[in-house]
């Protein structure tokens, strides 16, 4: 129970400057893209309502649609089910293990400062097939594996596993700094009681690190789930969404349909599928967390 | 030393420029929404725009441009002009707003679409301008490229891309055609023929090939590369130009069997190995770079491309050569070519400072070939430059890429400045599929035909 | 319960937790070893690409020494990327951005958290909705209001936007944070004859440097990087912000990747710098605040 008392006015010099800032230019224009978003329109001349037309479009009638939602997914996947528990993992390790964190863990977030540019060309050089000087296909035929080797970015089928892979090297460290201080901010008497009790090593990470790091595994889930589904530049830089489409996700097939194509009102339509998407998501990890909060506690 | 004093210098100059921004009182904004709404036909922009001629209020012209990059000769070409221009006006201060293309494409649109666009902008000719043509966001130039005989200075033709309904909208930067570079050294390292016909080019792919040799370089990830190259071969199995014109008319359909043929031939050479391994992840310059240091023999582009090819390595002691894109199955004229007029300089309508604006634009397309050519960026050119090439310091390669100009017997434009941006991107990404996969031309030819209705 | 009532004695768990097997600690040690260097190699990766020419970063040979050192590609991108004016423009933006959001959500959080009021879970709820929405999206028709209440091309035109985008998840974080701060601290604060804003800037602000700091780096590398907007929003040569420098070496048909290289490691460089600071201050301000509190 909160125990602050205070006057309406106070609440509302607290709130009201974040809350109106956030409202108008946030809220508002996502409004106007769901009205945009029963346009026909190029975006720059004369616009025609539609109605719902875009949406049945979009849902039935879009051949690059609905698997630019799975890759979207896909990547949300991976990101939720590989990249948070390693990263946890090496958090653990580092505040058991290591005595001065700081180099550490600002090393391995390095790459999150990098710009996209940089980190798209460092792994397009690296994906390169063996004759371009790529250096996965090299090792594979050194090691005698020739039959391995692929063209990473351009098998249609491979391209959008080498993305994520490339993702979820970027944003370790991200997620390893948000999990690690959460670990530093579990006070050590706990661990020591537990000791008494004979719980340690691992034992002690199952029954008191997990379940008290929750609130701060959920700063993470929301924050890889928010990149992914708003990644965007990285595919740009890595392969634009090609080779046809094969590695498009919603934000780059929005981005094509409203920029490229010049069909703006449908972009909108996929934007504001986008914002549903993410309602819906905030909802279910915040559901989700308050049952695993409940469990714990 | 040198390098601070610049620095103080730019500084003083900036606070000069807040000093001259205050006196005109609209701040850096270049058009504010006024007289956004009022839908003034063009005698009357004119002269209502001439009451304001012979004022000496400060005027600030924003100019939109994509020349951010100091190795591009327009770089040092804009500035040139530019300052020129402000010394003889000193009322007048032009903001350039340098952006890379895409972001300058993004950023119109955007800008279009709220009425808010600048002084001078750049579009591209044809289908790519006219829905801000139809959206009358341009004011008509015809006066105007009138004036101290500018339009005499384009090649004839040229001005009718950036011309709709009898009004001239926009003034190109250049104009170019396709052709292909060779790798001389290459070719005679693996034996290889300087090919006459298309049958011929695959032999020389296979030849090459062979060899180990990269036979023809492209950076297909940005899909128009690969689609300015099909077209050309659309261009020889259709036997001359017009076809998209005429699918446009409803007089061909894509099923057509001049556009199979096309895919057929096209994919005949992919499948010969002819592009390098990975092709549609190597971007525009990835892809040029593999021709200009040395590793592959062929690169097919617009003639643009000659300024950089000529100060690489590899065209050292002439080893670059060029050739017309051939015959394909003996149908067809080389002399017809891809045409892609340049990105052109349109005016707003809207704009605050329309008759200095005009004036600045005439001043500056006058200069611009003068400056470009000495500059070493003349090749490919709108405009007629008169000056000997050869005695300016341009190599044998440049002269011969401008004698092919002479050649010309009309051509085709690119897709997407022939048919609208949906139809435009379904086609660069149908084109970038075969670079991947085998398709059957008439699967091809439907997701065109497709396309093209649903978007009409 | 008990995670908030102990936050007031924690120590650093690293201190008191230390395995004695070298033979386990070797392993781990040795993959820490590894993902140092795979995360440490792309910034040596980008020193040696920026000294590269066009022709050498191009051939995509990945571990190639320059052939000759190209430091000419920094002087190209202080003078031709206009470092300078740029650096000044981005760190005036992200600045301002970060005190706004740091100083706005924190309000709003703590009245969320703490305050007595029917509408505190459904403001966090608001806030919660707008958290993933993509900034491409809204472009448009917040080039549409700028133009209307005219502050196009000023950096006001940035500022409000990533200040709006960047509350959402900093609420999220602060209001997480501060509904584990024990009540007891207030309850003594009002018994002493504190108001709200003293508890607020004296007390609970101090505690919560750990989260503030959590949020200003998130805020921080969506802020410095952000081009889209900016290259919208902004025209005048004189506003523009460090990711039109990197920009300004691709032209139409040619891209001076020496000079990108050279820019961004100029453009890193005092973030990473500022980064390895604050890191330290991270765990210190942690503690410090976990012992006051």
């Amino acid at each position: 129970m909160n125990v602050l008392k205070v006057s309406r006015w106070t609440i509302a010099a607290f709130v009201l400057p974040c809350l109106l800032l956030y409202v108008i230019l946030v809220f508002v224009p996502i409004i106007v893209s769901f009205y945009n978003g029963m346009l026909d329109w190029n975006g720059i001349g004369t616009s025609k309502f539609v109605g719902l037309s875009n949406f049945d479009k979009m849902f039935t009638n879009d051949a690059y649609f609905w698997p630019s939602v799975r890759r979207t997914f896909l990547l949300a996947g991976f990101s939720m089910l590989v990249q948070l528990p390693i990263a946890l993992f090496v958090a653990i390790l580092i505040s058991r293990y290591v005595r001065k964190t700081g180099f550490l863990v600002s090393s391995y977030f390095l790459p999150v400062i990098l710009s996209v540019v940089v980190i798209g060309q460092l792994w397009k050089t690296i994906y390169n097939p063996a004759s371009m000087g790529g250096m996965i296909n090299q090792i594979l035929i050194k090691l005698g594996l020739d039959s391995w080797t692929h063209s990473w970015l351009t098998e249609p089928k491979v391209a959008i596993y080498s993305i994520i892979l490339v993702a979820l090297w970027q944003y370790l460290g991200y997620h390893i700094l948000i999990q690690f201080t959460g670990i530093q901010n579990i006070p050590a008497d706990i661990y020591e009681a537990a000791k008494i009790d004979g719980a340690e090593g691992f034992k002690a990470d199952r029954y008191i690190t997990l379940p008290l790091i929750v609130p701060i595994f959920k700063i993470s889930v929301v924050l890889s789930f928010i990149g992914s589904l708003q990644s965007f530049d990285l595919i740009m830089v890595m392969t634009g969404g090609g080779p046809a489409h094969a590695t498009d996700v919603i934000s780059s097939h929005m981005y094509n349909m409203s920029f490229l194509s010049m069909k703006y009102g449908y972009g909108s339509a996929i934007a504001c599928f986008l914002v549903v998407v993410c309602l819906a998501a905030t909802l279910f990890i915040n559901l989700l967390f308050n049952r695993l909060d409940k469990r714990f506690s | 030393m040198n390098f601070i004093n610049k620095k103080m210098l730019g500084t003083v100059m900036a606070g000069l420029l807040a000093v001259s921004l205050s006196a005109c009182g609209s701040s850096g904004n270049n058009n504010n929404g006024g007289n956004a709404s009022a839908p003034a036909s063009s005698p009357a922009a004119s002269s209502s725009a001439s009451k304001d001629t012979g004022s000496n209020e400060k005027v600030t012209i924003t100019f939109q441009n994509i020349y951010p990059d100091q190795t591009d000769p327009k770089y040092k070409m804009i500035r040139n002009v530019v300052a020129k221009y402000e010394s003889e006006h000193p009322n007048v201060k032009i903001e350039l707003d340098s952006l890379n293309t895409d972001q300058q494409k993004l950023k119109l649109k955007t800008q279009a679409a709220s009425k808010e666009v600048p002084d001078i902008t750049i579009v591209n000719p044809s289908a790519q301008m006219q829905p801000f043509v139809d959206a009358d966001l341009f004011a008509p130039l015809n006066e105007m490229v009138e004036k101290n005989g500018l339009k005499d200075t384009f090649q004839s033709g040229i001005l009718d891309y950036y011309t709709f309904d009898g009004n001239l909208y926009a003034l190109p930067d250049g104009n170019n055609i396709a052709l292909v570079y060779y790798n001389k050294s290459l070719f005679e390292q693996a034996g290889a023929k300087v090919p006459t016909t298309f049958e011929e080019m695959v032999e020389a792919v296979k030849t090459l090939k062979a060899k180990n040799i990269t036979p023809i370089a492209i950076g297909e990830k940005d899909s128009w590369t690969g689609s300015f190259l099909f077209m050309n071969v659309l261009l020889r199995t259709n036997g001359g130009p017009g076809f998209l014109k005429e699918v446009l008319d409803g007089k061909k359909t894509f099923d057509d069997p001049a556009f199979t043929e096309a895919v057929d031939a096209f994919q005949s050479l992919v499948q010969a190995g002819a592009f390098q391994e990975g092709a549609t992840s190597f971007d525009y310059n990835a892809g040029e770079n593999l021709f200009k240091t040395g590793k592959a023999a062929m690169y097919f582009m617009g003639s643009w491309a000659t300024g950089g090819i000529e100060t690489s390595d590899v065209s050292k002691d002439g080893n670059v050569g060029v050739f017309k894109f051939p015959t394909v199955g003996g149908k067809g004229d080389p002399n017809q070519f891809m045409l892609a007029p340049g990105s052109a300089f349109a005016v707003s309508k809207n704009s605050e400072h329309l008759e200095e604006t005009l004036d600045f634009l005439n001043y500056f397309m006058l200069n611009y070939p003068k400056e470009l050519f000495t500059l070493k960026g003349g090749v490919g050119l709108a405009q007629v430059v008169d000056g000997d090439f050869k005695a300016a310091g341009y190599s044998d390669m440049a002269v011969e890429v401008m004698n092919m100009f002479k050649d010309v017997k009309g051509g085709d434009l690119a897709f997407d400045n022939t048919m609208n941006p949906g139809t435009a991107q379904v086609h660069l990404s149908s084109i970038q599929n075969l670079f991947v996969t085998k398709k059957d031309a008439a699967e091809v030819a439907k997701e065109h035909q497709t396309a093209f209705e649903e978007n009409k | 319960m008990s995670q908030s009532v102990s936050i007031t004695v924690a120590k650093p768990v690293a201190e008191t937790r230390r395995s004695r097997f070298t033979f386990t600690k070797g392993i781990v040690f040795a993959f820490f070893g590894i993902l140092l260097v795979t995360q440490l190699y792309p910034l040596i990766w980008l020193l040696i690409y920026s000294l590269k020419t066009n022709e050498e970063i191009l051939s995509g040979n990945f571990f190639a020494l320059p052939s000759v050192w190209q430091w000419s590609n920094y002087s190209a991108a202080v003078e031709g990327g206009n470092y300078w004016k740029y650096l000044g423009n981005s760190v005036l933006v992200t600045s301002v951005t970060m005190v706004c959001v740091i100083l706005l959500a924190s309000l709003t959080a703590f009245a969320i958290t703490r305050f007595r009021w029917k509408y505190g879970q459904v403001v966090l709820l608001i806030f919660l909705l707008g958290m993933m929405i993509p900034m491409q999206g809204t472009l448009l028709p917040l080039m549409i209001m700028f133009k209307n209440i005219d502050i196009l091309n000023t950096h006001l035109s940035l500022i409000l936007p990533y200040i709006a985008f960047q509350t959402p998840i900093a609420v999220f974080i602060l209001s997480g944070f501060m509904k584990t701060i024990p009540q007891e601290i207030e309850e003594s604060a009002i018994m002493d004859g504190a108001g709200v804003f003293r508890i607020f800037g004296s007390i609970v602000l101090p505690v919560s440097i750990p989260p503030i700091m959590t949020v200003c780096i998130l805020a921080f590398i969506n802020i410095w990087n952000e081009y889209i907007m900016a290259a919208t929003f902004i025209s005048a040569e004189k506003l523009k912000t460090l990711p039109f420098g990197v920009y300004s070496f691709v032209s139409q048909y040619s891209v001076n990747y020496g000079a990108i290289g050279a820019f961004l490691v100029l453009g890193a460089l005092p973030v990473i710098l500022i980064y390895f600071l604050l890191a330290e201050k991270i765990t210190k301000g942690m503690v410090a605040g976990a012992v006051k509190g």
